[in-house]
């Protein structure tokens, strides 16, 4: 979808070897594929072909205050700037939409980061969220030795378990028990042979099941939830039942973020104003996108839900900060459930 | 946006954008109305701002709806932008961490005289 003008892009990441490349010569063989332009970070040894394929020579700049996530991804500004270019030429067919698949180490974001501050690049491109494959076999290894593998699955909005059909039903089950609990906002799906439902890379912010999965009570408190660790990853999952006051909301959540942006891996969460449809609030690290307010609820459940992963930051803490905020807000919290992650 | 690097990059502060269900449209209503419910949402985040400003000896005053003056009981004050430019600010101004998960700082804010207004 090409809505108000600007062309939605999805990232794609995953380790090597997680199936990213299958999952994209799928989709750009549906229909869907045409109108698609593809920016990948390697050619890989299974070759993609697509006339809209194009390679990033990953080249960064970091900014001045030395903010990691703020660093600006200049090839990425170059390569979309030069598809804006072609199309607005009527070079390539009208551009529905970009895919960017990205290294298996590569931390999405500096990608996001540079695609909502661009002067020009806002108003032309919107990130439709990031989708990111974990291999059914090798998953938990990848989790277990490299913490970029857990910092992917934490910044996506879809996770992919592939090649589920290689592994037995309880190695798939233990993994997708560990990825819910690294990030409850997410979607979680598992597919065989590639075989994914297209529309899993078109919308991968499906807010229409955003509301079940922010408000999960069932899962448990783990042992060591409440321990004071320092340095611990824990999520935790809010809901207020009063609608929220949005100004004192934002003030409070960039309070919190210039404080403790580094720590606060992920927010996300679907928040009652008070008005006719909700708030989608969607932030990784300092990084907030700009909030979307929809015009009704996807479903009957209208209380906010607010899901934070954080690193190093009690949620008892959080609580109680939000709570002392309760007379601005407008609204108390409910803590819905709190984990331990081992990333 | 970046709440640190925002200000190099971006035209507005996340907190004061808010894209409709239609994506182009922010805060959907036109002219007069829009200019009014901005004029309205600077005035609620000023008075917020203030009850937490007040813990750190702080103040802020709306400067024309286009910038905000904040100052210290000293008379030195800053002109910023938005949200991005006031934490910063306030913190080089107060001389401390401004940490909204600090517990006398949340003391501080639960108390009833913290929902009065700052004098002048």
């Amino acid at each position: 979808m090409n809505r108000g003008g600007r062309r939605p892009i999805t990232l794609i990441t995953g380790f090597l070897g997680s199936g990213k490349t299958t999952l994209l010569r799928r989709f750009l063989a549906a229909p869907e594929g045409r109108d698609t332009a593809v920016l990948v970070n390697e050619f890989g040894e299974v070759g993609l072909d697509h006339h809209l394929l194009q390679r990033l020579e990953e080249h960064t700049m970091l900014l001045g205050n030395g903010c990691v996530c703020c660093t600006l991804r200049d090839d990425l500004v170059q390569a979309l700037k030069e598809l804006l270019d072609r199309d607005q030429r009527g070079a390539i067919v009208p551009l529905a939409r970009v895919l960017i698949e990205t290294t298996g180490l590569a931390d999405p974001a500096p990608m996001l980061f540079t695609v909502e501050t661009d002067p020009v690049l806002q108003h032309h491109f919107r990130i439709a969220g990031v989708v990111v494959t974990v291999d059914a076999v090798n998953g938990q290894l990848h989790l277990d030795r490299h913490p970029e593998a857990g910092k992917q699955v934490t910044v996506a909005d879809e996770i992919i378990v592939t090649k589920a059909d290689l592994a037995s039903p309880e190695t798939v089950a233990a993994l997708r028990t560990r990825l819910r609990a690294l990030n409850p906002a997410a979607r979680l799906t598992t597919a065989v042979l590639g075989d994914v439902d297209p529309a899993r890379l078109r919308q991968p912010r499906d807010v229409g099941t955003l509301v079940p999965r922010l408000a999960r009570t069932s899962l448990p408190v783990t042992p060591g939830a409440h321990s004071r660790h320092a340095r611990e990853t824990r999520s935790l999952a809010l809901s207020f039942e009063r609608p929220l006051d949005w100004i004192a909301f934002s003030v409070w959540l960039s309070m919190l973020l210039y404080a403790h942006g580094e720590d606060v891996l992920r927010v996300k969460g679907l928040l009652n104003v008070g008005a006719a449809g909700p708030v989608v609030l969607n932030g990784v690290q300092h990084i907030i996108h700009p909030p979307e307010h929809l015009e009704r609820w996807p479903g009957d459940d209208q209380r906010s839900h607010l899901v934070f992963i954080l690193h190093g930051i009690e949620p008892d803490d959080m609580v109680q900060s939000l709570q002392a905020f309760q007379h601005l807000l407008g609204a108390s919290p409910t803590v819905d459930h709190q984990r331990a992650l081992h990333l | 946006m970046c709440v640190l690097c925002w200000q190099f990059l971006s035209e507005g502060h996340w907190t004061e954008q808010m894209f409709e269900a239609e994506d182009n449209a922010v805060t959907g209503t036109a002219g007069s109305a829009r200019e009014h419910a901005r004029r309205r949402d600077r005035y609620q985040r000023t008075r917020i701002l203030n009850q937490i400003l007040r813990h750190y000896g702080l103040r802020l005053d709306d400067w024309h709806s286009r910038s905000y003056v904040l100052s210290d009981r000293k008379g030195s004050t800053v002109l910023v932008r938005d949200l991005g430019e006031i934490w910063p600010a306030a913190q080089q101004l107060a001389r401390r961490r401004l940490d909204p998960l600090e517990p006398q700082f949340l003391a501080a804010l639960g108390q009833p005289d913290a929902m009065r207004e700052p004098g002048p």
